[in-house]
């Protein structure tokens, strides 16, 4: 009896054994891919995408590494310094990005661009820009998220209310909202990244989106126009039109109230358009408004294309650049859309046949625009976006007043430059 | 006679091996490391002798954080160490035999729960829309006090301590149940004799008698609120602002947000130093 278990245990150990490295046995290339998205739709995408390469190249085998969010940040960090780093990872845009590039850990991929320009051409070229560092290309695009002003239908309807086109239209339809006992808009900052982009689309408003580049790249950035503080007061003339206690209320609250019709207007991510797909009211979206006096062009949209990068340290750079190609052609960027309901970089791929009026308009805005205003804080240094999005809080609760936040920005801003210096 | 000698060292060997290697070598490696400025993504390490060191402490968010766990400590002490001893003694009184078991499990069980969980279901009580809390100030007629408690910076890290609270006293509460039990009967029953009422009953034979658990609790929850971190991390982040910071949030924030993992080591040592330091003290006052 006792011999039995123990041959059982051996033969159990020594089958586990076997199916972990089974697929190493007898692939010749494996690649080991990064993404944030364990959860569906997105999962079924990457495991779809996977899938359909493998049956390509069938001598190519993959280790597939989904982490969320949280996660992922800290996972990169210990991955990307270790002997094996993934092949392929995904990123953000910005600095976040930028400083895979600039510690030479993604791979440089515009030889890939050069050499395929059928593929290249058919990829939004503005989601492509934020990807690109020192006119060389570092990663793929997928995603393209973007933020717009999403309003409830069925209240603007009811008050007679127009859309805003500008700063002042804003406030006043604001205005009429509160009286009528709606709350006009959302702002769930728990997590404080919601306050900051408010503050993104803000800031390219009032200053314009060179000024705005130039201070949040970490080597130029002095935070020195007085625009910024304007940016902060104006989010303050917002409070009152905001649920109460902003800092209190996550974004999926925000959301819910959305939903449920509480609240009449929030700044939604096409990202998050499938959460808000069964809301018994009608909805639409406008981009946010002009502000007249400033000197952003209010064509811009706030937003940033996610994707992925090679690793420099990969065996087979060849095979991952294969394989973001794949993912990015027109067939795969329509199935991405299929599935996902997300925006794909890929051109034409969101169409009349697949996505909702509403998505079609909105990649019109992404196909025409020029440029975007990234994510604040994916855009700086986390020396910056800390005691900035710290200050946004701050503002929000009325505990401190635009100048102290821009004063303690500047100093880390003057303090980061010395640094890098 | 010479294996005899040998053999009590070969049985402490494993143990000795597992808490070589991943308590002591990682303390000193990160003890070097908190010299160095270095990034996980760069090769490059520099040293820079104290400098981590001094920039800490002229470092205000650090300041607030030690605060936070200081504060958090005191609370802790007060309702979790003295409150969960009254709550023992009560439990154990011949009043309560008969529903202190059910009451034991009560308020163990929230020990036992997940701290997202936790987490997840006290940010629908402090919710400001449909929060509980709220509901109940309201119904109380303190309506007034209602707020959003998560998001202002003066009731987050009051709110987040509340709930070590509730997770934390009754466990140490079980610990002084078992403690209470093993006085013996006849210590009681001679202070009867004498004239003693209850409270002088649990003054001059409870407390003396479990000394030795009060400082095993004492030495569980002051290192409890020197670590805390998910209970911040799940409900605040650390916000609104920098004002639930506590010392493993700001470590974390500094090794993986802001990827100095030089000055994430620093911190790391500061929080060894001080709670070394509280179990030097309490050995040394509970060994009197």
């Amino acid at each position: 009896m006792k011999r039995l278990v123990i041959i059982s245990l051996v033969l159990c150990l020594s089958l586990s054994f076997f199916v972990m490295y089974s697929p190493e046995a007898h692939a010749e290339k494996t690649i080991t891919f990064l993404h944030r998205w364990p959860n569906e739709p997105f999962k079924g995408f990457f495991d779809y995408a996977v899938e359909e390469f493998k049956k390509e190249h069938p001598d190519v085998e993959f280790k597939v590494l989904r982490v969320l969010n949280e996660d992922y940040k800290q996972k990169i960090n210990v991955l990307l310094a270790s002997e094996n780093p993934p092949d392929i990872f995904f990123t953000w845009v910005g600095e976040y990005g930028n400083k895979f590039i600039r510690e030479g850990i993604a791979l440089d991929l515009s030889k890939y661009y050069e050499e395929d320009s059928d593929w290249a051409n058919n990829i939004i070229p503005s989601t492509v820009k934020p990807f690109t560092y020192k006119d060389k290309e570092y990663g793929v695009p997928i995603l393209m998220d973007v933020r717009m002003m999403a309003y409830n239908k069925d209240i603007f309807n009811e008050l007679n209310l127009e859309t805003p086109d500008t700063w002042d239209q804003l406030i006043d339809v604001s205005k009429k909202l509160k009286n009528n006992g709606y709350i006009p808009l959302g702002c769930g900052n728990k997590a404080p990244w919601n306050g900051a982009l408010y503050v993104t689309t803000l800031n390219q408003r009032v200053l314009g989106l060179d000024t705005v580049k130039e201070d949040y790249n970490r080597y130029t950035g002095d935070f020195e126009e007085t625009g910024y503080v304007e940016a902060l007061e104006r989010l303050e003339t917002l409070i009152p039109y905001m649920n109460k206690y902003p800092n209190a209320v996550s974004r999926e609250e925000e959301r819910s109230m959305f939903v449920n019709g509480q609240i009449a207007m929030m700044a939604l991510h096409t990202i998050e358009f499938p959460y808000v797909k069964d809301m018994q009211y009608e909805w639409g979206t406008f981009n946010f408004p002009e502000i007249e006096e400033g000197k952003g062009d209010p064509s811009v949209i706030t937003g940033a294309p996610e994707g992925f990068m090679i690793s420099k340290e990969t065996e087979h750079p060849e095979i991952a650049m294969e394989f973001l190609k794949f993912m990015t052609t027109p067939e795969m960027g329509k199935k991405w859309v299929e599935m996902t309901n997300v925006i794909s970089t890929t051109k034409g791929a969101v169409n009349e046949n697949n996505s909702t009026p509403l998505m079609v308009e909105v990649i019109k805005e992404v196909e025409k625009a020029q440029d975007m205003s990234i994510w604040l804080d994916t855009a700086t240094d986390a020396k910056i976006f800390q005691p900035y999005l710290a200050g946004i809080q701050q503002v929000l609760n009325k505990e401190k007043t635009p100048q102290q936040v821009m004063e303690e920005v500047r100093k880390a801003a003057d303090e980061l430059r010395k640094e890098v210096e | 006679m010479n294996n005899q000698k040998k053999l009590p060292y070969l049985f402490i060997l494993p143990g000795f091996i597992i808490v070589t290697t991943f308590i002591y070598y990682p303390v000193v490696k990160n003890l070097y490391w908190s010299f160095y400025k270095w990034s996980p993504l760069s090769q490059g390490r520099e040293f820079v002798k104290f400098s981590n060191y001094v920039q800490l402490f002229n470092d205000e968010i650090f300041i607030i954080a030690i605060k936070n766990n200081f504060v958090h400590a005191v609370i802790s002490l007060t309702i979790q160490v003295f409150g969960a001893l009254v709550l023992a003694a009560i439990l154990e009184d011949k009043i309560f035999r008969k529903i202190s078991g059910f009451l034991r499990s009560m308020y163990f069980i929230p020990t036992l729960i997940s701290i997202t969980v936790t987490g997840l279901l006290f940010s629908f009580i402090y919710n400001p829309q449909i929060g509980l809390l709220n509901e109940i100030l309201g119904l109380i007629g303190l309506g007034q006090f209602a707020t959003g408690w998560l998001g202002n910076s003066d009731t987050a890290f009051p709110s987040v301590i509340a709930m070590g609270q509730w997770i934390g006293t009754g466990y140490i509460t079980m610990l002084f149940v078992v403690a209470i039990q093993k006085i013996p009967q006849d210590l009681y029953d001679a202070a009867i004799v004498d004239g003693c009422n209850k409270i002088q009953k649990f003054l001059y034979i409870t407390v003396p008698q479990v000394k030795e658990m009060t400082f095993v609790a004492v030495i569980f929850t002051l290192s409890r609120s020197m670590l805390v971190f998910a209970d911040v991390f799940v409900l605040t982040g650390g916000g609104p602002g920098y004002s639930s910071q506590v010392l493993s949030t700001y470590l974390y924030n500094s090794a993986f947000i802001n990827n100095e993992m030089g000055y994430a080591s620093t911190i790391a040592m500061i929080i060894f130093i001080i709670t070394i330091l509280f179990y030097l003290l309490q050995a040394k006052i509970f060994s009197e």
